[in-house]
């Protein structure tokens, strides 16, 4: 549905996004994810067309829309603050579109009370100023304000940055909900990287200016494509070059290559398997979490690993105690050598 | 929108308080009015205005007149005058250095008709600069010897002396300064009188100019001697400044000053309106006379009009009107007989001290800059 | 990659966009530069070619070096002592919880209502040597010097307070906008009072601030009354001076130079100031904002502390404006020796008034060029500080930045006889026509001497605002002119509209520019009184400055009433 297409964008002598090229879906909630100034805003930015690339073109259903207006593009946008308009009533800020576009005034205001039902906005609150609302309410405010007028896609920009934590996992439950409800296409820029696993059905990770991997959430956690991308996402252990030589993991790790391992992927219950990897190691911390606890593990040779496991009962290990360690070769994820990424 | 909305509200609520003010005034103008029919019990003259005006012959044209002698009702004397004699004019008043400055800026599209009551210097500036006109008025003649422009371009209306008073209650005509030079080298004047620092006001620029006038000389710094120089610190030194919004006279009623400089014309008024008895002094080398003078703007529109009016303006009999009203001192003599007496004595005790006009308004620009950058502390 | 962005720049204006840009290219160069150049030129070209002479004048001048060293000390010190009172006086009305917060609001508010000569001469009624403050201290202490209250201690005095308007007006705006989610995180997690104050909430109202600071710090060279009045002769400052050079033939240059010199350092100013500006984005981040709760102070000595403060600060205040509306009740004697006795109070001001001010005409030719000049000079600030808003690192916008601080480098009669000189011939760049002597050169004259304060705080309103509103209008399809319109004004305005009620007021008595310009047959309210009040016109003259000065009390409370007195609540 939307292709970029060798898309360069230049700041001046700052070269902020490096020949992109991505696709994305019809129907998709597909997330920018990276950490801040990768660039993952700016493609956001010229999606919508506030950012004019230096090079290259944006397809939307085939049609170049590199150069095409702002308003045209039909793409609805939420702001990281929401841009809400202070000085208007909710009803206003949902209604600006449509009256922009010099809508019919029944219309408008069937509309604006439909979209208002479908996110859950109360009737009482179409009259209130948007800074009498909660934070949820803004975010449906904005939403709403996005969605009116009837966009191909709705691109969101860390709408959930700087609110608490309670109220970002409630927003973003909100979110997932109501785009399933609408089933239109979503671009979410997100530097969190929960945020990005648990929304999307596709995410691009994006590395200065760089666009790192494109994959679902599982192929990204589980098979990422780059030393950054892994590192990036999740708790890992990078596996030291000298436990690799002194085990029996040297034979599963090419040469040359720097290799690591998901916190969880270190089990300390035995698993079953043909090439599982035996090492032995002593507990030397334990945070307990209730649901969980991360242990801190020191090999043979000083190496330390972490990990985590269930409180199932299975596993409960003190500190000084000693203990197998289980690995999975095909757990473990090889990347080139490289300079960026640490 | 509603921005917009509010800003015109504004502005209409703030035009209709207005006037609704108005109605309050409303009343107010009626008494303007009714001040203008009690002046018009000579209801023949008021009539005046509409016969110069059906009369055909003579155009009605409205005049502008610029002068910085229309304060203390003056200028509504002329206003009503000028009414019952047929001639419709608008006075716009302000400071002779405003008033110059803004003829010589408008000179390439003036505004005004005719200007009067500047003193000789400011006249002839706007000669110089090409702003007035020459015009010789029918009363031109019968003007005191050396008062008007030899070349016709203004011409004499009053004449001001500019003098030493002092509170009459502190000193006695003995013990009062015999001179300006007296006032600022004898010791017992020292921080008594009210040094001229406001220069830009043309009454301080003639005592300058007074004082400085025996030191001509061609070699001198702006053509004054080093001792002209010395002679005007030591004005400056002893003096107190001038303070602005305060007024010699209130200053010696309130004792704050006892002396200072008085201009013949407002004296009288002043004395009684602050209560205070002033005494002047007569020098023996005279004391500066200013005449006020009289002209039309280059570039009228109006000329016959502006021609009519000052040849009436100037008339003995107006300004002898004008002399009896306000304590003047016309350069006519038949109508410096209308002056009231008191005047007339002044007159007649002073000398007027023989000044080089040419030369001081040439220099008095140069001066002023020179005392207010070096003189004054 | 230059020729890029402009293209883009382009393609994304519209025609009535470029029309707009075109007028203000037009108004800056015809109106701003045009006619001061013309005065540069003709003072320091006149006799074809510069000479250094008009600055070694002023060099060997040690009392033109003095007063501008005083200039400069007096504006150095408003700087800071405005700076504290007008925070005070925000702080005391708008962020601590004061008994009595609307009353003692109501009295600060009066330096909105006076400004100019009155001001100085109203302290005078208060502290000079027959004042009533004088009188009372010289009850208790009967050794006491009356003539205490002058020089530079006076000055500071007087204009400390009298200089706070704009800090009760844009501060009070600013602090109002704080996000008080700020100030409570703040206090949870430990701060003081104090510490919220120094660290959490002025922060916010930095750019404000700095603004406010720029235009006290140019008040203070261009100190003109209150050092006449007040200073003695040990406290004179530069604008005096320049005023009378201004008015001589041969001086002009001295004039012109004089104000170039203050005209340089208030750029200088405020060049630091826009880098610091362009460098801290003090914007807020917070979606949920909630407004302002006034904070008790609940140290009982240090509340009881500031309600003293306070209740001082309103005294002070309000003496000055009750004395001046009780000596217009009384005669001209009682006026000139600040002494009031039984017999003084006469009602025969007034009828004066009635009877001098004839005909109601002047009022109404200075509220409508007041009303026209201030709407006009609102919007082309609005406009001019949208451009440099939007086009922040362009150099253009920079240019246009500057050029409109132009007025400031000459002093308002100069500008005058600018307009006049350049536009009493026709130009074409006019349209072919002649300018002076029509109602047009009086307005632009009131527009033009009016950018630069109107620029300072329509600009800072514009800073603080979000960029995202206007992505988020132009993504919903708005025009640039509807954004401006819908979204971006109707946040600005109250701010505007405070600027616009104060050019409003200035405009309805300025005198200074307006007797240059002015049509005779159409004379505004500031002309008919000088002329009415002049010093030289004696002494009924005298008593009907303060009616006069009621008279303008009783409009400029109006107009502020109209634009905050009822607004003030539901914003």
């Amino acid at each position: 549905m939307i292709t970029f297409k060798d898309i360069q964008v230049h700041f001046g002598s700052f070269h902020a996004v490096k020949n992109l090229n991505l696709e994305i879906r019809e129907g998709e909630f597909f997330t920018f994810l990276g950490p801040s100034g990768c660039g993952k805003t700016t493609i956001l930015r010229a999606l919508a067309g506030f950012v004019t690339p230096t090079g290259g073109s944006i397809l939307l259903n085939g049609r170049d829309i590199t150069n095409v207006p702002i308003e045209k593009r039909g793409i609805g946008m939420v702001f990281q603050n929401y841009a809400l308009f202070p000085t208007m009533t909710v009803y206003e800020n949902i209604a600006f579109g449509m009256k922009v576009k010099k809508a019919k005034k029944s219309e408008i205001d069937a509309a604006v009370r439909d979209i208002a039902r479908k996110v859950d906005l109360k009737e009482e609150h179409l009259t209130k100023k948007v800074s009498e609302l909660s934070g949820g309410q803004q975010q449906r405010v904005a939403i709403a304000r996005a969605l009116v007028l009837k966009p191909a896609i709705l691109a969101l920009d860390e709408p959930l940055s700087n609110l608490d934590a309670k109220l970002r996992i409630q927003l973003r439950n909100e979110l997932k909900a109501l785009q399933k409800k609408f089933g239109i296409t979503t671009i979410y820029v997100t530097h969190d990287q929960e945020e990005a696993l648990t929304l999307s059905d596709r995410i691009a990770v994006f590395n200065n200016g760089v666009l790192e991997q494109v994959g679902t959430p599982y192929e990204i956690y589980n098979h990422s494509g780059t030393e950054f991308v892994c590192n990036f996402i999740g708790d890992i252990n990078r596996l030291d070059p000298a436990l690799i030589e002194s085990s029996p993991l040297r034979a599963f790790i090419r040469p040359g290559k720097v290799a690591y391992i998901r916190n969880e992927k270190v089990n300390l219950a035995p698993i079953e398997g043909e090439d599982v990897v035996r090492l032995r190691a002593r507990i030397v911390d334990r945070e307990y979490y209730g649901l969980y606890s991360k242990y801190v593990l020191e090999l043979e040779g000083g190496s330390r690993l972490k990990t985590i496991e269930k409180e199932n009962g299975r596993v409960a290990l003190e500190v000084g105690a000693e203990t197998d360690v289980y690995i999975r070769p095909a757990d473990i994820m090889q990347f080139d050598r490289t300079e960026r990424g640490h | 929108m509603s921005g917009k909305m509010k800003a015109l509200a504004i502005l209409m609520l703030v035009c209709l308080v207005l006037t609704a003010c108005g109605g309050g005034n409303g009343g107010n103008g009626g008494n303007a009015g009714n001040g203008g029919s009690v002046s018009g019990e000579n209801g023949g003259n008021g009539g005046n205005a509409g016969d110069a005006g059906d009369g055909g012959e003579v155009k009605n044209e409205k005049l502008i007149v610029y002068t910085n002698s229309n304060s203390d009702g003056r200028g509504e004397w002329w206003i009503e005058q000028a009414r019952q004699a047929g001639f419709d004019i608008e006075i716009v008043g302000a400071g002779g250095a405003d008033l110059t400055n803004r003829l010589i800026a408008e000179k390439n599209n003036p505004i005004a008709d005719v200007v009067f009551g500047l003193n000789h210097m400011f006249f002839e500036n706007l000669k110089k600069e090409g702003v007035i006109t020459p015009y010789v008025p029918s009363w031109a003649s019968q003007v005191g010897e050396n008062l008007n422009d030899p070349e016709g371009y203004y011409h004499g209306l009053v004449k001001q002396a500019i003098m030493i008073g002092y509170n009459a209650d502190v000193y006695t005509p003995e013990t009062a300064p015999k001179s300006w030079q007296d006032l600022y080298t004898n010791e017992a004047f020292k921080g008594k009188y009210e040094a001229p620092t406001m220069l830009g006001r043309a009454t301080m620029q003639m005592v300058v100019a007074g004082i400085l006038m025996p030191y001509m000389d061609e070699n001198g710094e702006l053509g004054i001697a080093e001792e002209g120089w010395n002679e005007l610190k030591k004005l400056y030194d002893n003096g107190l400044p001038m303070v602005e919004g305060e007024d010699l006279y209130a200053n010696m009623a309130a004792g704050k000053v006892h002396i200072g400089t008085v201009v013949s014309g407002e004296k009288f008024k002043r004395e009684q309106e602050y209560g205070v008895n002033v005494g002047v002094v007569a020098p023996e080398q005279g004391v500066p006379m200013v005449v006020e003078h009289i002209a039309i703007v280059n570039g009228t529109k109006k000329m016959d009009t502006a021609k009519r009016f000052i040849d009436w303006f100037g008339s003995a009999e107006m300004q002898g009107k004008f002399a009896a009203e306000f304590s003047a001192m016309p350069v006519i003599p038949e109508a410096a007989q209308q002056a009231p007496d008191h005047i007339k004595e002044l007159f007649a005790k002073l000398k007027a001290q023989p000044l080089d006009w040419s030369f001081i308004a040439e220099h008095i620009d140069e001066w002023a800059e020179k005392i207010e950058l070096q003189i004054i502390n | 990659m230059n020729a890029q962005t402009w293209k883009d720049r382009l393609g994304s204006l519209h025609y009535g966009q470029m029309l707009l840009y075109a007028i203000i290219a037009w108004f800056v160069i015809t109106f701003l530069i045009l006619p001061n150049l013309n005065v540069y030129y003709e003072i320091f070209f006149r006799d074809g070619s510069f000479s250094l002479e008009p600055v070694e004048k002023l060099i060997s001048s040690k009392r033109a070096m003095n007063s501008l060293k005083n200039s400069f000390i007096l504006a150095v010190s408003l700087m800071i002592t405005v700076n504290v009172v007008g925070i005070m006086l925000v702080l005391l009305t708008e962020y601590f919880d004061i008994k009595g917060a609307r009353v003692l609001k109501l009295g600060y508010f009066t330096t909105l209502l006076y400004h100019g000569v009155v001001v100085s001469a109203s302290y005078k009624f208060a502290y000079g040597e027959n004042g009533i403050v004088t009188k009372l201290l010289a009850g208790l202490f009967p050794d006491m010097n009356r003539e205490w209250f002058h020089g530079y201690w006076a000055v500071l005095f007087v204009m400390t307070f009298a200089c706070t308007s704009n800090h009760l007006l844009f501060l009070g705006n600013a602090i109002r906008k704080i996000d008080y989610q700020t100030v409570e995180a703040a206090r949870g997690m430990g701060a003081g009072p104090f510490t919220i104050l120094w660290r959490v909430v002025l922060p916010v109202l930095k750019p404000t601030i700095f603004a406010l600071t720029i235009l006290t710090f140019l008040t203070g060279l261009g100190a003109m009354s209150a050092p006449l009045i007040l200073g003695g002769t040990e406290f004179q400052t530069i604008a005096p001076m320049i005023l009378t050079f201004s008015k001589s033939s041969t001086s002009k240059d001295l004039a012109a130079l004089l104000a170039l010199v203050l005209g340089l350092a208030t750029i200088i100013l405020l060049t630091i100031m826009i880098r610091i500006e362009k460098r801290g984005n003090y914007m807020s981040v917070s979606k949920v904002k909630s407004t302002l709760v006034k904070q008790k102070i609940h140290n009982r000595f240090a509340n009881a502390a500031v309600h003293f403060i306070g209740y001082a600060l309103f005294l002070i205040y309000v003496t000055p404006v009750a004395l001046i509306v009780l000596f217009s009740f009384t005669d001209a004697r009682s006026i000139s020796t600040s002494t009031i006795t039984w017999n003084s109070f006469t009602l025969e001001n007034y009828a004066r008034l009635f009877t001098s001010m004839s005909a109601l005409r002047p009022y109404l030719v200075s509220v409508i060029y007041a009303a026209a000049a201030s709407l006009l000079v609102v919007a082309l600030a609005l406009f001019a500080s949208r451009i440099i808003h939007k086009y922040k690192n362009s150099r253009l916008a920079m240019a246009l930045e500057y050029a409109l601080m132009i007025p400031w480098m000459l002093p308002s009669t100069l500008i005058a006889i600018g307009l006049v000189l350049t536009f009493n011939v026709p130009r074409l760049i006019v349209g072919n026509t002649v300018l002076t002597g029509t109602h047009w050169i009086v307005i632009l004259g009131y527009i033009i001497i009016h950018i630069p304060f109107t620029m300072r705080m329509v600009k800072a309103s514009f800073f603080s605002l979000d960029h995202n509103l206007e992505d988020a209008a132009r993504n919903m399809g708005a025009r640039p002119f509807y954004t401006f319109r819908k979204v971006l004004l109707p946040i600005v305005l109250p701010s505007t509209l405070a600027v616009l009620a104060l050019n409003f007021i200035k405009i309805l008595d300025d005198y200074d520019l307006t007797v240059f310009l002015y049509h005779p047959v159409y004379q505004t309210l500031g002309v008919v009184i000088k002329n009415s009040t002049d010093v030289e016109a004696g002494i009924i003259a005298r008593a009907m400055t303060l009616v006069y000065t009621v008279v303008l009390m009783i409009m400029s409370g109006i107009t502020m009433y109209l634009v905050y007195g009822r607004g003030a609540k539901d914003r």
